[in-house]
């Protein structure tokens, strides 16, 4: 131990030592800021990219030695973290004040410009606001679709039948399938000409059907595609809920005659409750995000476009980064409200029940 | 091990690392030169890259590879543009579809080639003889400017292919001269006169329910007498559209005429929406999946190779697979014609048409010995006897002295119909902001084909984005 206290002796702020963290962040930040205004933007990027690491460096030196090695078991995982996710993340929040294009040279500020034309622009914000709400729209048809469906199989499957294990392998395979080959196969199901659908309405109608020429019919397709690929995964997660409670409950129960209504609201549903405000959490999020079922059976045609794909064709398409990156962070926040929202909620039921 | 020591290790580990790297690098380009390209995955590409492997060789004596990344059409723009707006550099050469080069030159991606073709004087011959519509869209940014960018790759054409099964059948013509008084085409000569009009009545007079008789025989599915490209994705629509409006007369936002030309009044003219009209009109007469805005080249290629269309109106580099019996259940009744074009009020049909088919270009980081590789691959490949090999084989060549060597319309059935309708081309705006444009055109027009909006309103609406986006990037003024 006495060596120990002996290493953390603070050293003093000009020492320099590798783990003086304090002269670091200081010396850093000054030869970041040197760099910035005189080096030309290429290479100061990786001047202040180096000083970052030489701070990271210090700390971890400093942990080193102060024996924290909780910290540093997970310091891999942060740098990561931070290099993919953080970084990027404020980045394009740095960009979303600039007027920048990705296939042009030049980059100017603008401040809140960006912000501005999404949501006040005569051409463009009606656009955004049609597509925000058509995705509301199917955050809310999806998740509905996908949690009903998807809870009445767990409660399928939790009870044993011959066959109970092919079959669960095979209700689970649309989940594992790629987005691709779901929406590749749904419009040739769709088809007027080729598809299924069309050929089994026809045997009734003799008319050939055509599902997405409106909006409802397209609508339709589409959450019914997405609810046939993630209802296994609610199914999953309330089956795993379903197996957790324990048979006494139940015969306990069965000795007290309570209905199978009581039995379900009493027993079941308190055990699966957190699962199923986790898949209700998870799906929503997801279908916050949809944009590859509708790129592949629409086009976003006939009042399906989202405004994800919408973000995608901004952003990647036409290389307008910054405004792309102002919508994203419109998102973003919509998306952090809604999940605080859904979380306070969610556990001021747990702590009232 | 010191730190001290520790760092020294690494910095020799760095440096040799790098000596290996840079040394490497330059004994690898004095022999081996690597071509990397993107391109579409579709026959004309295949073709050149398997040319390539099997008879290039360099006349420098390096071994030159090319590496073609086969990019499936739908994602082909995305996928060059996220790679080049990246700045990876990954690619010395590109496909790139002709409307692209404003925005890729302006970003700093495209190389200028005036002084690689003036420095070659095969090269320049090549590029002088070739047709001068396919050298100003493929070639040229501004447009019509001797600033020059790309080679063309593969030069497409919209042609009409149809059913000499269901055309030639004697009771069909019949039927078709007693309701319309007009002839039922039968060759390819014939189709070649075909206008709009009677491309309407082909359209109306083959609807046939299942079970209805068709030439002779009961249909074995319901049958649609026409289609062409009315999607969503990309430019399906707008190339449909951009015909039809230059055909009767009107045009879209001019380019060249920037900065004084409008948007306004020119895309929402009443010719225009007069054209857009006519070109919505037909729509009921195809199959029904044009109604749901995704008929794009390919589904009605598809449709038409299944047998469920008797006259459909596509590019020629889509046209192999109909030939081919693996993927064609018509591939031995095929007539191929002219693309029809609009009948005016002087009886002369105007076959103006939006031109398809890609330069390749090449990128500005290349190297020199890069580019004097790429500048002999290309020589190579726009040299006589290759481009007519190439057209054998599927291909089709802009050079004057190939297309009209009197074996070229033998080689493929198509090529009668082909050179003849070059002068005819014309192309959509090459300016940076084309996405944009493309994209919000294309919404618009899939509300006018899924009949949610009037041809006027969608006009006026296009009309009013160009005009603003146009003016803020300063080419209206």
């Amino acid at each position: 131990m006495t060596s120990t206290t002996a290493q953390t002796i603070p050293t003093t702020f000009t020492t320099v030592a590798p783990d003086n963290w304090k002269l670091a962040i200081v010396v850093g930040l000054v030869v970041s800021l040197l760099a910035c205004l005189i080096l030309p933007p290429n290479i100061s990027f990786w001047i202040v990219g180096a000083m970052v690491a030489m701070v990271a460096m210090t700390f971890v030196v400093n942990a080193y030695h102060r024996h924290y090695y909780g910290g540093l078991l997970v310091s891999p995982a942060i740098a990561v973290l931070v290099v993919m996710n953080i970084f990027p993340l404020l980045w394009s929040l740095g960009l979303s004040f600039f007027a920048y294009q990705s296939n042009q040279q030049t980059i100017r500020f603008v401040g809140l410009a960006n912000y501005v034309k999404i949501l006040t622009d005569d051409l463009k914000a009606p656009e955004n606001w049609a597509n925000l709400t058509n995705t509301a729209m199917f955050v809310v048809l999806t998740v509905t679709a996908q949690m009903i469906v998807g809870f009445l199989l767990a409660l399928m499957f939790a009870k044993q039948f011959p066959l109970r294990k092919y079959l669960l392998i095979l209700v689970l395979t649309p989940m594992m399938l790629s987005v691709v080959a779901v929406g590749v196969f749904f419009s040739n199901y769709y088809d007027p000409t080729f598809g299924l659908l069309s050929y089994f309405i026809r045997l009734f109608t003799g008319e050939q059907f055509i599902l997405m020429d409106n909006k409802a019919g397209a609508v339709a397709g589409i959450v019914f595609a997405d609810a046939w690929m993630w209802s296994p995964f609610v199914m999953l997660l309330v089956l795993a809920g379903l197996v957790s409670v324990p048979k006494y409950l139940y015969e306990a129960a069965a000795i007290d005659r309570v209905s199978g209504w009581r039995r379900f609201w009493s027993i079941t549903f308190p055990y699966i409750r957190g699962l199923l405000m986790l898949a209700l959490l998870f799906r929503t999020i997801e279908a916050f995000k949809m944009a590859d079922l509708v790129i592949l059976l629409t086009k976003g045609g006939n009042g399906t476009m989202t405004i994800s794909y919408h973000l995608i064709r901004i952003a990647n398409e036409q290389n307008k980064t910054s405004e792309g990156a102002a919508i994203s962070y419109v998102m973003l926040f919509i998306v952090i409200v809604l999940t605080n929202l859904y979380l306070y909620i969610a556990n001021r039921r747990t702590e009232g029940a | 091990m010191t730190a001290r020591t520790k760092l020294q290790g690494l910095a020799t580990a760095a440096g040799f690392a790098l000596a290996l790297f840079v040394g490497g690098a330059t004994t690898a380009s004095a022999e081996d030169v690597t071509l990397h390209m993107a391109g579409p995955d579709w026959p004309p590409m295949r073709i050149m890259k398997d040319m390539f492997d099997k008879e290039y060789k360099p006349a420098s004596g390096n071994k030159v590879t090319l590496d073609i990344d086969f990019i499936p059409w739908p994602d082909f723009y995305t996928r060059v543009n996220a790679s080049l707006t990246s700045g990876e550099k990954k690619y010395n050469m590109a496909v790139s579809d002709s409307q692209w080069l404003g925005a890729f030159v302006e970003g700093g991606y495209f190389r200028k080639i005036n002084d690689l073709i003036d420095a070659d004087p095969d090269l320049k011959k090549a590029m002088d003889g070739m047709h001068p519509k396919v050298l100003n869209a493929y070639s040229t940014y501004p447009n019509s400017t001797p600033n020059f960018y790309g080679f063309p790759q593969f030069p497409d054409i919209l042609v009409s292919y149809a059913r000499k099964d269901i055309f030639c059948n004697d009771e069909e013509q019949k039927n078709f001269k007693a309701k319309y008084n007009k002839k039922l085409p039968c060759t390819g000569e014939e189709f070649d006169d075909i206008d709009w009009d009677l491309f309407g009545n082909i359209g109306e007079f083959f609807q046939r329910k299942k079970g209805d008789m068709l030439a002779g025989k009961p249909a074995d599915d319901d049958f649609y007498g026409i289609a062409f490209q009315v999607g969503k994705g990309y430019d399906f629509s707008t190339t449909s559209v951009h015909s039809f409006v230059w055909q009767a007369g009107g045009d879209i936002w001019d380019e060249t005429k920037a900065p004084s030309g409008h948007a306004e009044g020119q895309v929402n003219s009443d010719v225009a929406v007069k054209a857009l009209d006519h070109m919505l009109s037909f729509i009921k007469y195809m199959p029904p999946v044009a109604k749901t805005g995704t008929m794009d080249i390919f589904k009605s290629d598809e449709l038409f190779r299944e047998g469920k269309v008797a006259l459909n109106v596509d590019w020629v580099g889509l046209g192999e697979a109909s030939l081919d019996p693996k993927t064609s259940k018509v591939s031995d009744k095929l007539i191929f014609g002219k693309a029809p074009g609009t009948k005016g009020a002087d009886g002369k049909v105007n076959r103006s048409s939006q031109i398809g088919g890609q330069p390749f270009v090449l990128t500005t980081w290349n190297t020199d010995i890069i580019n004097k590789e790429a500048v002999g691959f290309i020589k190579w490949w726009l040299s006589k006897d290759v481009q007519m090999e190439y057209a054998s084989k599927g291909g089709q060549s802009a050079i004057t002295e190939v297309y009209n060597d009197p074996k070229y319309v033998t080689l493929r059935p198509w090529n009668r119909a082909w050179a003849s309708q070059l002068d005819d081309q014309k192309d959509m705006w090459h300016v940076p902001q084309f996405f944009d444009l493309l994209t919000q055109q294309q919404d618009q027009y899939d509300l006018a084909i899924t009949g949610k909006q009037d041809a006027k309103t969608t006009l006026d609406n296009v009309a009013k984005y160009q005009e603003k986006l146009l003016t803020e990037a300063g080419l209206i003024k």
